[in-house]
């Protein structure tokens, strides 16, 4: 076998395990707001799913969590593990809703968990954390352990968001199996845009989270739920 | 404006920066800085340093000598691009100071160059600071940067609201370019509790998308920080805003959620008058929650 992307083998089957829905982190119980968006009939269809994703993906947080990401992978690179942990709490600081914090906390405990008994060097680099991980912060010592280029692990990190979100928009709405996986090849130009983004961000990027912050406030209170967010 | 009378207080005279007779380059490099400390059954403005366009009125006691209200102005009637505000507010140990502005602040649109306003605010221990100024108006093209930084002392706690309208709504006009571009931090004991680096861009398809805004021109954020709130707390909140329950025919504009240490509430819609109907009203829950007091408006909000 060559190098795919890129990568060592080995480095590539890490990064497919990494994405991989079969990951044990839970994403699957989590909509990050569709469902009260679909409840509220702001998203009912193929395309206003596409367009909130869309949305979230040119001017929502994700993009500055995938900047923390980027961030916290430098960090480990120049051995200044200091910064992990102020990077994890900023990110925990930035959820501006406590299903959203909860969501990253609970994910990235999972994560970091399985991460302390797949690698042996891993315990010692997140032993020191007074609080939980978050997702994006195991996610980016995840690749840096697996040895997943910045660039690669940046694409497969927003890859796997789209994909758990595209699932959980198939079960709410409902679409068919076949629409949500048009949807994930049409966002496949917008995924590229925004990891060329995060890469090549200075500091800051722009940033208006005011409806996934009042669809996920309000995700608190719909009285019937299949999501956890 | 400033009154010259003699006060029957402990307040020192409010001292000027000597250098602040005209602005260089017609843009204006104002400054405010004050101090707020507790005295036995009153908090007085122990410091109390500004440098035009930025002025302080002489604090006013409308609920008793335990909360001190102040009144901080723009005297140049608006800012310009290039023109560069900067504030520090320090609490002393179990001062508790009010503080709001004497009417709206409009950022105009016309320089192409950034207006930028730096906020630094330290809380003492004990102290509590209520943050309400009256809304920014930014008109379309402006460019207008915006930072807080709020620091908490143990048991020190902050409750503030900024409330937004992006472009001249009420005359027709959208804020179809420029930028409003806001970096809040709120720390606790040097611990993190909230961080909001907003960045909304003129024209956007952000301002327009219910992702973002969803059309509206008028968005607020209220914080409460500094002590944990109960989810019965949150649920009272909902009640009282009518929003414990979503429904197809009108999609919540207004919502809360709690944070590490407090709570956040955001609005978007079309008026600042009910934007800031609803945050008083939370701002009322709180003070009878956590003040134990009861609402005291501004009278400068009622003109």
């Amino acid at each position: 076998m060559s190098t795919p992307l890129g990568l060592p083998p080995i480095a590539f089957f890490s990064l497919l395990q990494l994405v991989s829905s079969a990951l044990p982190v839970g994403a699957y119980s989590y909509s990050e707001g569709i469902e009260t968006l679909v409840q509220t009939g702001q998203i009912t269809n193929l395309e206003t799913l596409e367009h909130w994703l869309t949305q979230e993906l040119r001017s929502g947080a994700l993009r500055v969590e995938t900047l923390v990401l980027r961030r916290v992978y430098e960090a480990l690179t120049a051995g200044q593990l200091d910064h992990l942990i102020t990077w994890n709490h900023w990110l925990s600081a930035f959820r501006e809703t406590e299903e959203l914090r909860e969501q990253s906390w609970q994910m990235g405990r999972s994560l970091t968990r399985l991460l302390s008994e797949l690698y042996p060097q891993a315990p010692e680099l997140l032993d020191p954390a007074g609080e939980p991980w978050n997702f994006a912060v195991g996610f980016a010592i995840a690749a840096y352990l697996g040895e997943i280029d910045l660039e690669v692990a940046i694409a497969g990190y927003l890859y796997s968001w789209a994909s758990n979100l595209v699932t959980a928009g198939v079960r709410l709405i409902p679409l068919g199996q076949t629409q949500g996986q048009k949807l994930l090849m049409n966002l496949a130009p917008v995924l590229a845009a925004a990891a060329d983004t995060v890469m090549q961000a200075e500091e800051r990027l722009p940033l208006c989270t005011w409806g996934m912050a009042i669809a996920s406030m309000q995700h608190e209170t719909l009285y019937s739920r299949l999501f956890r967010s | 404006m400033l009154d010259a009378s003699p006060q029957p207080s402990l307040q020192p005279p409010l001292e000027t920066f000597p250098e602040n007779a005209a602005p260089t380059d017609r843009t204006w490099h104002g400054h405010l800085d004050l101090e707020f400390s507790h005295r036995p059954g009153e908090t007085i403005l122990s410091r109390s340093l500004v440098k035009a366009p930025l002025k302080v009125q002489r604090p006013f006691y409308p609920e008793g000598k335990v909360v001190c209200h102040s009144i901080m102005l723009h005297t140049a009637g608006g800012v310009v691009g290039g023109d560069r505000l900067s504030s520090h507010i320090q609490l002393q140990p179990q001062a508790q100071a009010l503080l709001t502005t004497a009417a709206a602040t409009k950022i105009y649109g016309d320089k192409g160059i950034p207006a930028s306003q730096t906020i630094h605010i330290q809380v003492g221990a004990g102290a509590s600071i209520e943050w309400l100024p009256q809304e920014t108006i930014v008109f379309d093209g402006a460019l207008y940067h915006q930072s807080l930084k709020v620091e908490l002392a143990e048991g020190a706690r902050w409750l503030g609201w900024d409330i937004l309208r992006l472009g001249r709504s009420a005359r027709g006009e959208r804020f179809s370019k420029g930028e409003w571009r806001s970096h809040t931090e709120i720390w606790q004991q040097g611990r993190l509790i909230w961080v909001d680096p907003q960045w909304l861009q003129g024209g956007d398809d952000m301002l327009e998308s219910g992702h973002g805004l969803a059309g509206c021109p008028v968005i607020g954020s209220l914080a409460f920080v500094g002590e944990e709130v109960s989810e019965e707390f949150i649920v009272s909140i909902r009640n009282l805003l009518d929003i414990d329950s979503v429904s197809v025919s009108s999609p919540a504009q207004i919502a809360v959620s709690r944070l590490m240490s407090g709570f956040l509430c955001r609005y978007r819609g079309h008026s600042t008058s009910e934007c800031r109907q609803k945050m008083i009203q939370v701002w009322q829950r709180v003070r009878q929650v956590y003040g134990e007091r009861s609402l005291c408006l501004p009278r400068v909000w009622q003109r």
